[in-house]
């Protein structure tokens, strides 16, 4: 599969050099990026809920992070534009600190965070693409490449994409696809590892606790999407997008340190601590469509409207929609406020089940309620100032705009909440 | 749903050929807030967004695989 995989970027990115070298035409041309351009941006997450996935269904979900990234647009020439992306994101997490609730600093609880290491982790992302615009400007290519790691997952991908317009640019048609490879170092819950011994601890109920447990064998995760979309200029103030993506994955799609407590199997408890029956068991591939609209009004100078929808279906037998509308409403020349709001909804994957409720006996199961059934809302501000004359300058870059964001996230079907505040700072170079 | 966004889909292709704004009467649509895709700082908020719900894709962003998400 992955020798296929190249094979068929290699023959992509041949096939779209071929179409953008066909139509070449020796004109007058802007650039397509007048100068470079550095944004940097920041956000800081905090989540809390009671249905932690690591403790099975019940549990603290408390989690904040941190992610400081920065984006550099290089334009190469009149026709092509390197784009690279770099993002930190440090968290602590209460439930993943309970892989270990044993750590003898308290009484182990769902509900409470230990000191372990597994409480924290630092993600980091790198990614890259390079873009290359026709001279006539109808089509452009581009590939990318990119790169994450954490301390139990590190991912590669890669991919291109080309996009043709035309209609005098009314009309833009894009494809694209992308490959991921993905490996696991799993960190299973503490009862599950060989150096765990039940007779070193104080336990009520089952005498006999045995885990329904083996490791997984195949720690790998490959994606492999492929995706369209069709933008189109309705009138000279609205136009709108379609967008589709189709995804295959295979592999290890289960999180290998999420518990799973079965209702046919008497509980063992430590503590205030239930030990697992068996982590979460989910099949080895997945099959995910998303469609999707994206439409914008410009209604007058002082209010744009926003709105986006997206059907999403998954052969675990997930079906959502999304609804969101922003209205961005600019006050003078220089600023502009965001309010936005969000709503998800989802029904739960056929794995999913409540805690202490799944069987034994099942093939697959699971307890995260990121799978169950749930509502959402998404409430938001953002703010924008925007300075065209760029006044304030660092070295040779420009201050462009400053964006600042505060989003509220909640379930109502779940006691589940997050805030989420942003910052972003975009530098043109003079 | 998935029936009603094809036709959808089809239907604007029509739009081809009935509607071409000229260059120069872009000025709307040239707004940086008509941009048809998320904005900047929109990024963090769909992360956090593929970790916490069992959606993906159909944003421009990313569809799956990359994190220990869905």
């Amino acid at each position: 599969m992955k020798n296929t995989s190249y094979y068929c970027f290699f023959l992509l990115l041949v096939t779209l050099t071929a179409v953008a070298q066909a139509d070449e035409k020796t004109e007058y041309k802007k650039r397509v990026l007048e100068t470079m351009e550095v944004n940097l941006l920041s956000s800081y997450y905090t989540q809390d809920g009671e249905n932690a996935a690591v403790t099975g269904g019940i549990g603290t979900e408390e989690l904040s992070d941190i992610a400081p990234s920065i984006n550099v647009l290089i334009p190469l020439n009149d026709d092509d534009v390197l784009s690279i992306d770099a993002t930190v994101s440090a968290y602590t997490s209460a439930s993943s600190s309970n892989i270990n609730p044993f750590d003898g600093a308290q009484q182990a609880d769902p509900f409470v965070a230990s000191t372990g290491a597994s409480g924290q982790d630092t993600w980091f992302g790198l990614s890259a693409n390079y873009a290359h615009s026709s001279d006539d400007r109808n089509t452009i290519l581009s590939g990318n490449i990119s790169f994450a790691n954490e301390y139990d997952y590190t991912s590669f991908g890669f991919g291109g994409s080309i996009t043709k317009l035309f209609n005098q640019k009314n009309t833009e048609l894009q494809v694209k696809a992308n490959v991921f490879f993905d490996s696991w170092r799993p960190q299973y819950p503490i009862e599950f590892r060989e150096s765990f011994s039940l007779d070193d601890y104080e336990f009520t109920g089952n005498a006999n606790y045995a885990a329904n447990y083996s490791d997984f064998q195949d720690v790998g995760r490959n994606s492999y999407s492929v995706g369209a979309s069709l933008s189109q200029i309705l009138s000279k103030s609205v136009q709108t997008v379609f967008m589709a993506d189709f995804v295959m994955q295979d592999g290890l799609l289960s999180t290998p340190h999420q518990r799973v407590y079965f209702g046919d199997i008497e509980d063992t408890m430590i503590e205030n601590f239930r030990l697992g029956n068996d982590v979460e068991r989910l099949p080895d591939t997945r099959t995910k469509l998303a469609l999707g609209n994206r439409t914008n009004f410009y209604l007058n100078q002082t209010f744009v409207l926003r709105t986006y929808y997206r059907y999403y279906s998954d052969d675990w037998g997930i079906n959502s929609h999304t609804f969101k509308v922003e209205l961005p409403i600019k006050i003078g020349m220089n600023y502009t406020l965001y309010p936005s709001y969000r709503y998800y909804t989802q029904t739960q994957a056929d794995y999913f089940g409540e805690f202490n409720t799944l069987l034994s006996t099942q093939d697959f199961y699971t307890s995260d309620y990121d799978l169950a059934t749930y509502d959402a809302h998404q409430y938001g501000l953002g703010f924008k100032f925007y300075d065209p004359l760029n006044k304030f300058k660092i070295g040779n870059f420009g201050l462009k705009s400053i964006n600042v964001e505060y989003n509220y996230y909640e379930r109502t079907t779940q006691n589940f909440s997050a805030h989420i505040t942003s910052i972003g700072f975009n530098f043109i170079a003079d | 749903m998935i029936k009603t966004l094809t036709k959808l889909m089809l239907i604007s292709l029509f739009f081809t050929s009935c509607v071409a704004v000229k260059e120069y009467e872009k000025i709307n649509l040239n707004d940086p807030d008509m941009k048809l895709s998320e904005r900047d700082l929109d990024k963090y908020k769909s992360t956090f967004q593929s970790y916490r719900e069992a959606a993906a894709g159909a944003n421009g962003g990313k569809t799956g695989g990359g994190c220990g998400c869905n």
